[in-house]
């Protein structure tokens, strides 16, 4: 668990680095806000949060955070172009029904927008694939399938040729290692744990 | 909001944690008072109750602002033999979700109301009778402005809070907009900016019934006398906008009043829910004035806030307060759409607020539920500190 504690602050500190000072941002799938609320002290964001569960929009509440609760595409198209700064997608992409539409609707609403995910083409990943021939499980997905939510799994090189293919434009890329700290330089697809991006339209 | 009934437990209120022995008292303001018509009082008398000790900054106050049929007494028992609390005890009293040991708790019956604060069953002192409907049309603006009076009268420098369902709501966002530097915190629930058409059009049938009750003789009836009939059908045609069909079906499904009878062929009352409104009615008659229902109605319906202020973002642009709107999923006289709209536009025009919506089946009257949810949920709200280092506010 602490393990994940720790990856969760790497995560934070990198999406933190691209955030400007007092900019106003949107956490899609806020969960119980602890990547705002650092923003927040960090940063001194004007920060909003959406999330499908009323216990996490309480945790939210509770820490000072604007948090709504409902569908993120819906709350999105109450909102002009450009509303937002940055709007965050941290480790969200895998369970949406359309992901197209929420990373396009973020690109409108919002001036940048990072994705966040794990990297589903990482080698344990395949190796744990191909020789146990089960689902993946790991630190970060730890559940047996019967006990998951769906998911849609993405790969480094799923979501660049999504970025190509939508014509959207990479301004940053972070791959980093199973440790979900050290950058990764080399074929990422294969050897990074944790992926960031920011894009543009 | 619904009444108490017959067979409930009765209520312990002197346990620990509850609030115990409450007394009201009177504001009374001798200054005029014009009324968003126009129209001007000599004066208005509000009737009020609080709980807890106004700190010495005098801003720990929370103002508790009451639906279409409720009053000031909103916690606590005014007699150990009550067997019925306020209407929101559950969520007030000392160590609650609104903590009176932490909070100075001020709860008023609305202007235009009938239980004991200025309204057209006041003496006008210019005859000596009843105003009936020549007193002044009542607004929830004129509402709020009077409870401003009161707090100020109180001492109170700023509110930490002010909450409310229903119309309580409506009252907790104007307050919010009309005093912004005075309000620091607005909790609004199952609420509307604006009476849609479906609300308004059960307002009017509730009038009708009593207008056209000849006992309502425009208006002009003595004390204790009135439409006794037409406001009561009113409170049993509202009552069940209050409720949901899941929750009255499972309260009353199709049980009979005496299912020894059998089949019966006529018109007495047959079935259990029949019965219940009938009791609904009969008990709001004996504690509610058919002419503040008039009133408070067309209160009600004129609110609009995107018409007052131009658009709804532009009426919450001056607000200072953090917010939070909450609705229920199985409220149709104010939907959560209708709620969700409040905390869309308020984050429109960048303020913080927050949404959160309970999944419950009891309706409208929801908001009044026994749910640590949502206890949880308004500890969190009133209890937090701002999570911005720095306050933009300033």
């Amino acid at each position: 668990m602490t393990k994940l504690v720790e990856k969760r602050t790497v995560d934070m500190e990198i999406i933190g680095e691209w955030v400007n000072p007092a900019s106003r941002v949107l956490d899609l799938g806020c969960g119980r806000g602890a990547l705002l609320h650092y923003l927040v002290q960090t940063k001194e964001a004007a920060a909003v949060g959406v999330d499908l569960d009323f216990r996490r929009i309480t945790a939210c509440v509770g820490r000072g955070l604007s948090a709504y609760q409902g569908d993120m595409t819906t709350f999105m198209r109450q909102f002009p172009d450009r509303h937002f700064d940055r709007v965050i997608c941290s480790r969200t992409v895998q369970e949406l029904d359309d992901p197209t539409g929420v990373i396009l609707e973020a690109l409108r609403v919002g001036r940048a927008v990072t994705v966040g995910f794990v990297n589903h083409g990482y080698w344990k990943n395949r190796v744990d694939a191909l020789l146990r021939g089960r689902k993946v499980r790991n630190a970060v997905y730890t559940t047996e399938w019967f006990e998951s939510r769906p998911a849609n799994p993405v790969t480094i090189a799923d979501f660049e040729h999504f970025c190509a293919a939508k014509g959207i434009t990479v301004t940053r890329r972070a791959h980093l290692l199973g440790d979900w700290r050290t950058p990764c330089r080399v074929l990422p697809n294969f050897f990074a744990g944790y992926a960031l991006y920011d894009l543009a339209k | 909001m619904t009444d108490p009934e017959e067979n409930e437990p009765a209520f312990s209120s002197l346990a620990p944690g509850e609030l115990g022995l409450v007394a009201p008292r009177d504001f009374v303001c001798a200054s005029p008072f014009t009324f968003k018509s126009g129209q001007v009082l000599p004066g208005f008398t509000l009737r009020y109750e609080t709980y807890g000790t106004l700190s010495a900054t005098r801003d720990n106050a929370i103002l508790i602002c009451h639906a279409l049929s409720g009053d000031h007494h909103c916690a606590g028992v005014h007699s150990a033999d009550d067997r019925k609390p306020g209407w929101w005890n559950n969520l007030i009293g000392p160590g609650k979700a609104v903590d009176t040991s932490r909070f100075f708790v001020v709860c008023a019956n609305v202007l235009g109301g009938c239980v004991g604060s200025s309204g057209p069953s006041s003496t006008d002192p210019a005859t000596g009778r009843t105003y009936g409907i020549s007193f002044p049309f009542v607004t929830i603006l004129d509402m709020v402005r009077s409870q401003k009076l009161l707090l100020d009268h109180l001492g109170v420098a700023s509110l930490h809070a002010v909450i409310g369902g229903s119309m309580g709501g409506m009252t907790a966002l104007l307050f919010a907009i009309e005093f912004p530097l005075f309000t620091r915190r607005v909790l609004a629930m199952a609420t509307t900016s604006r009476e849609s058409a479906q609300a308004i059009a059960f307002n009017e049938v509730g009038r009708q019934a009593i207008m056209q009750d000849p006992d309502w003789n425009r208006g002009d009836y003595p004390k204790g006398g009135g439409p006794r009939v037409g406001l009561a059908i009113a409170r049993m045609m509202a009552h069940i906008t209050y409720v949901s069909d899941a929750s009255m079906d499972r309260k009353f499904g199709r049980r009979k009043k005496n299912p020894a009878n059998g089949e019966t062929y006529n018109f007495d009352v047959q079935f259990e829910v029949e019965s219940y409104l009938r009791h609904q009615g009969q008990a709001f008659i004996n504690r509610f004035d058919a002419n503040s229902y008039l009133y408070i109605t067309r209160a009600l319906d004129q609110f609009d806030l995107a018409h007052a202020y131009g658009s709804l973002e532009a009426a919450f642009a001056p607000v200072q307060a953090e917010s939070l709107i909450v609705g229920f999923t199985s409220d149709w006289l104010f939907p959560p759409e209708q709620n969700r709209q409040i905390a869309l536009a308020l984050l429109r025009a960048g303020k913080p607020a927050s949404y959160a919506e309970l999944a419950t089946d009891l309706g409208h009257d929801s908001f009044l539920l026994e749910s640590d949810d949502l206890y949880a949920l308004v500890r969190a709200f009133l209890e937090r500190n701002s999570a911005a280092a720095v306050d933009f506010s300033i």
